[in-house]
């Protein structure tokens, strides 16, 4: 049975050499049942810790965790039904297929000939029934990997936990066992927790992305939100590729009143009145960004230009030093040297204040499109 | 997948049921091994060492045991015999060893009956190889006095065991047979390391075989040269059985070394109080090269983590 | 490649082909006169052990193919010493420490490797230190503690000694080998619900099985091999173990090389043995630690 997972203010602090380092700062998240929830972040963001924690194999220092009613904070990872797929796969060298998925069960006292059905259940789900009575050094890396995802499965967990699984494996394999990892969500009423530094399958895979940096929460929300409305430029970096362009601004009083001033722009926007006088930032997506087009135009000298099938990545610079990337399918005849006008709309316009906080998604004020920890 | 990344530290668990059990189950017979056989009896020991007869009747005389046989020219010339022993078996295994492993590196046909037959002497046990050298080396019946006297190279058979000159080479020649095997194996497997690519390469510039061996041989052996040399010196200078088999220190004392002395002391003239004494300085001799050991290789770093 | 007679090399005396043709002679003579120095002498052990003492001494040796083949020298050392009981006493306190030794090694590594605590360069340095003892310098004090403790002539007294000089090193070997062992290995069974004294069993020790055999074969080499602890332990001439009994052979008159061969070639069996059946072991032991 699925249950929602409930972290509050859980921080974990190690101490080296009398050092103290903060892995993971105070999270509060709340996890739906039955969600797909992917934690990203840069290395040592402490999104491995967080879910050490979920499982039980790290205590916080202090704060709670809890599937549904049930607080488990000081249950050892034996008595939590949670099962984990881990980054260097684990699988046991010296069983088989059958004894490597079926293990949890033998624990359990699963009479044999059930836990056969459900190991060969399993098995058949992940495609591997060949390679049941195998031993784990003759499997490939992608084969080795459904094993461990067997072996979570038949546990029949009610959250599932995978700690980076998938990156030891080449693209294509990525690929495919994405789709084998959705598709055990479905069929399984487990809540599933999956870390990754990899953006693209936090986008594609889940309902609710929580993105870490330096064990603070940046933001907790689904992949669209954080595409669209990003909390902070931290986020609108991290998040999408190419990563956002940022330009240094100022808020001025112009003849139209309040307005965002860049190098060869001015975006009017009458709720920073306030804020007249300031440093702010602005950022807009690549793809949002087209040649001669859009309300406010940037002028550009063109450095790079790749070619991603049908698109073209064009990386070039303002005047004043800033790199600038544009993604369009209109700028095959550029070259590097030449020079060229790329604009954008304001509605896709994100205006970061001095923090890095987020005040403005194009027109609206963050506040009414204000993500937190619970959705 | 190695554990001992740094770092780690911060994933290992921290509370899980049985984990106290289990750290006594780990601990409690390591600690009570060497507290009950090494450090019980070193203690022992060294307390001993200030008494004359602890034995029987223990008299305190502070370090006069010491003294005694620092002052005694028999001590320092007991030090030199495990010098030269020392030296001298660990530098021939060195040759010996190094010798045999280029010629198993040059890949020529058999090497790999070579190196099998190289694990012969570890194999077969002290007793058995004193055995076979006294047998070879016998006045009497020994093959190399006969195959020598036949050659016309020899007067008359040597008892190499028992001749002043010939004693200490014998025990070497012996000691060599049983332990050339680990440097063998150590210098071989380090030399297989070797890029064959550097040699091609040296040839392509002009090098000698010299000049190749002096400079890309013996740089990626040197490390393994150095624990051989340290390694093997400390066990040899440490070595009983086989030099007391083979001729129980004599002719005359010349084959000696402390540890036949130290045995002698306590078990044929019952004299604890100096066999703890001289105990107590090669204690002391083998824990200045342990720290000299300690800080060339650092045994900490590979295992911590 | 250089067939021609050319100067082989800057700075060097001799032309290629030249240097090509000492090197081949030089690594063959090494190869033929290390193998005759190694070869040779247990050739010899073997020829005097299965021939009778009259076919080897008849006006010279004949070392060379035996004749005739006799056990004869088996049967005097049965008839004439008390070879049999020396072997029972051996094997009896080989195994003994060979178990205890590789039980403390496993117990000690497993502990050292997993858990932290600040003395491990220490522990460390300490193995080391008494894997560098010399064992004749422990042996001294042991036996007056044994002495007074009545356990001079005991096969638990010598078990233990012999423990004292085989754990250091197959400890150390331990130590090594957990670290090859990945904690995601246990934390992925207790997960799944495993204790860890289960996790222990089912997945630790399976996986850690060629490291403990090759500590175990280490320590049985040195039991088997000892000879200064026994000397030291056992005055008792019906507890001498079987390289102490037959160390006295050459002194007594009425055993000959005809029989002391025999007893050799008798004390190398279990040692070739287990070379045979675990040489896979055997190399690992050689690769980890690299000190013995």
């Amino acid at each position: 049975m699925a249950e929602p997972i409930h972290l509050e203010d859980v921080r974990k602090e190690y101490r080296t050499a009398g050092v103290t380092h903060v892995a993971v700062d105070d999270l509060t998240l709340s996890l739906p049942a039955g969600s797909f929830t992917t934690i990203v972040g840069p290395s040592g963001c402490g999104k491995t810790t967080t879910l050490r924690m979920i499982a039980g194999l790290e205590t916080p220092t202090s704060g709670r965790i809890s599937f549904g009613e049930t607080d488990v904070t000081d249950l050892p990872p034996q008595r939590r039904n949670c099962a984990m797929v881990f980054q260097s796969i684990a699988l046991y060298p010296h069983m088989t297929v059958r004894g490597n998925i079926g293990y949890g069960l033998k624990i359990r006292g699963v009479p044999k000939a059930e836990r056969d059905a459900k190991i060969e259940a399993a098995a058949e789900t992940l495609q591997i029934t060949e390679q049941l009575e195998k031993m784990p050094s003759e499997l490939s890396g992608g084969q080795q990997q459904r094993v461990a995802l067997g072996g979570a499965f038949v546990q029949d967990p009610d959250v599932l936990l995978l700690d980076e699984p998938m990156s030891d494996l080449d693209a294509k394999l990525k690929a495919e066992l994405r789709v084998e990892v959705q598709r055990l969500h479905q069929e399984m009423d487990a809540t599933v927790v999956y870390v990754t530094h990899d953006q693209t399958e936090a986008m594609t895979m889940s309902d609710h992305v929580v993105l870490l940096n330096d064990g603070r929460l940046e933001q907790f929300a689904p992949p669209g939100e954080l595409f669209d409305y990003p909390r902070s430029e931290y986020v609108a970096r991290f998040i999408g590729t190419p990563s956002t362009n940022v330009l240094d601004c100022t808020v001025e009083e112009t003849a139209d009143g309040p307005a965002v001033v860049g190098d060869g722009f001015s975006m009017p926007v009458d709720s920073l009145a306030d804020a007249v006088g300031e440093t702010v930032r602005l950022g807009v997506r690549p793809q949002y960004l087209s040649p001669d087009a859009g309300d406010h135009r940037l002028d550009l000298t063109v450095e790079v230009v790749e070619q991603l099938g049908t698109e073209y990545v064009v990386h070039a610079t303002l005047g004043d030093g800033t790199r600038i990337d544009v993604v369009s399918d209109a700028v095959a005849h550029l070259r590097p040297g030449d020079q060229f006008v790329a604009g954008f709309d304001r509605e896709h316009a994100f205006v970061f204040d001095a923090n890095g906080d987020t005040v403005l998604f194009g027109d609206a004020p963050a506040t009414e499109h204000a993500p937190n920890s619970t959705p | 997948m190695s554990t001992s990344t740094p770092g780690l530290e911060r994933y290992l668990p921290e509370r899980l049921d049985g984990r106290t059990l289990l750290l006594l189950a780990s601990f409690v017979p390591l600690l009570a091994f060497f507290l009950v056989v090494w450090l019980v009896p070193i203690l022992y020991a060294l307390g001993m060492s200030l008494f004359t007869d602890p034995t029987n009747d223990a008299v305190f005389v502070g370090l006069a045991n010491y003294v005694d046989l620092l002052v005694n020219p028999a001590f320092w010339g007991f030090l030199w015999t495990s010098v030269v022993y020392a030296v001298g078996t660990t530098a021939l295994s060195l040759v010996v060893g190094l010798g045999l492993a280029l010629v198993v590196n040059q890949r020529i046909r058999g090497g790999s009956v070579l190196r099998t037959m190289m694990i012969l002497p570890y194999l077969v046990p002290t007793l058995v190889v004193i055995f076979m050298w006294k047998f070879i080396l016998d006045p009497n019946v020994g093959i190399l006095n006969q195959v020598l006297v036949n050659a016309g190279l020899l007067e008359k058979p040597i008892a190499f065991f028992s001749t002043l000159t010939w004693a200490m080479p014998a025990v070497v020649v012996t000691s060599v047979w049983k332990f050339g095997s680990f440097a063998f194996f150590i210098l071989l497997a380090r030399l297989q390391a070797i890029d064959p690519d550097l040699y091609e390469r040296a040839r392509v510039e002009g090098a000698s075989t010299w000049q190749a061996f002096r400079d890309i041989t013996f740089p990626h052996i040197r490390g393994a040269v150095l624990i051989i040399l340290l390694v093997r010196g400390i066990w040899m200078f440490n070595k009983f059985d086989i030099i007391y088999l083979s001729t129980k220190g004599g002719p005359l004392k010349a084959t000696t070394t402390l540890p036949i002395e130290v045995y002698q002391l306590a078990f044929d003239r019952v004299d604890f109080g100096h066999a703890t004494a001289l105990a107590g300085i090669m204690f002391a001799l083998l824990a200045l090269v342990a720290v000299v050991y300690f800080a060339v290789f650092n045994p900490g770093e590979e295992v911590s983590g | 490649m250089a067939t021609a007679d050319v100067p082989g090399g800057s700075g060097s005396l001799l032309s290629i082909r030249t240097q090509q043709r000492v090197k081949r002679v030089a690594v063959y003579l090494t190869a033929l006169l290390i193998s005759v120095f190694v070869v040779v002498p247990v050739y010899i052990m073997v020829a005097i052990a299965i021939q009778s003492p009259a076919a080897v001494f008849a006006g010279g040796n004949v070392n060379l193919v035996p004749h005739s083949v006799t056990f004869r020298n088996f049967a005097v050392l049965l008839d004439t010493t008390s070879t049999v009981t020396y072997f029972a006493n051996t094997l009896l306190v080989t195994a003994g420490s060979t178990l205890l030794s590789t039980a403390i090694a496993i117990a000690a590594g497993y502990g050292l490797t997993r858990f932290q605590f600040r003395a491990k360069s220490f522990a460390a340095r300490a193995v080391l230190f008494s894997y560098m003892f010399s064992p004749i310098v422990l042996a001294i004090p042991l036996y007056v503690i044994y002495y007074r403790l009545g356990l001079v002539n005991s096969y638990f007294g010598l078990m233990l000694a012999l423990t004292a000089i085989s754990a250091p090193f197959a400890i150390w070997l331990m130590w090594q080998y957990f670290q090859t062992v990945p904690i995601a290995l246990e934390e992925s069974a207790w997960v799944r619900g495993a204790g860890r004294w289960r996790t222990l069993w089912d997945v630790v020790l399976p996986v850690a099985r060629p490291g403990y055999i090759s500590a175990a074969i280490f320590s049985f080499a040195v039991a088997w091999n000892d000879f200064t602890m026994a000397r030291v332990v056992m005055s008792n001439d019906s507890m001498y173990t079987i390289n102490l009994g037959a160390s006295l052979f050459l002194d007594r008159v009425t055993i000959g090389w005809g029989a002391t061969m025999a007893v050799s070639l008798l004390i190398c069996i279990p040692p070739f043995i287990i070379a045979l059946f675990l040489q896979n072991y055997l190399l690992q032991g050689f690769n980890v630690g690299g000190l013995e």
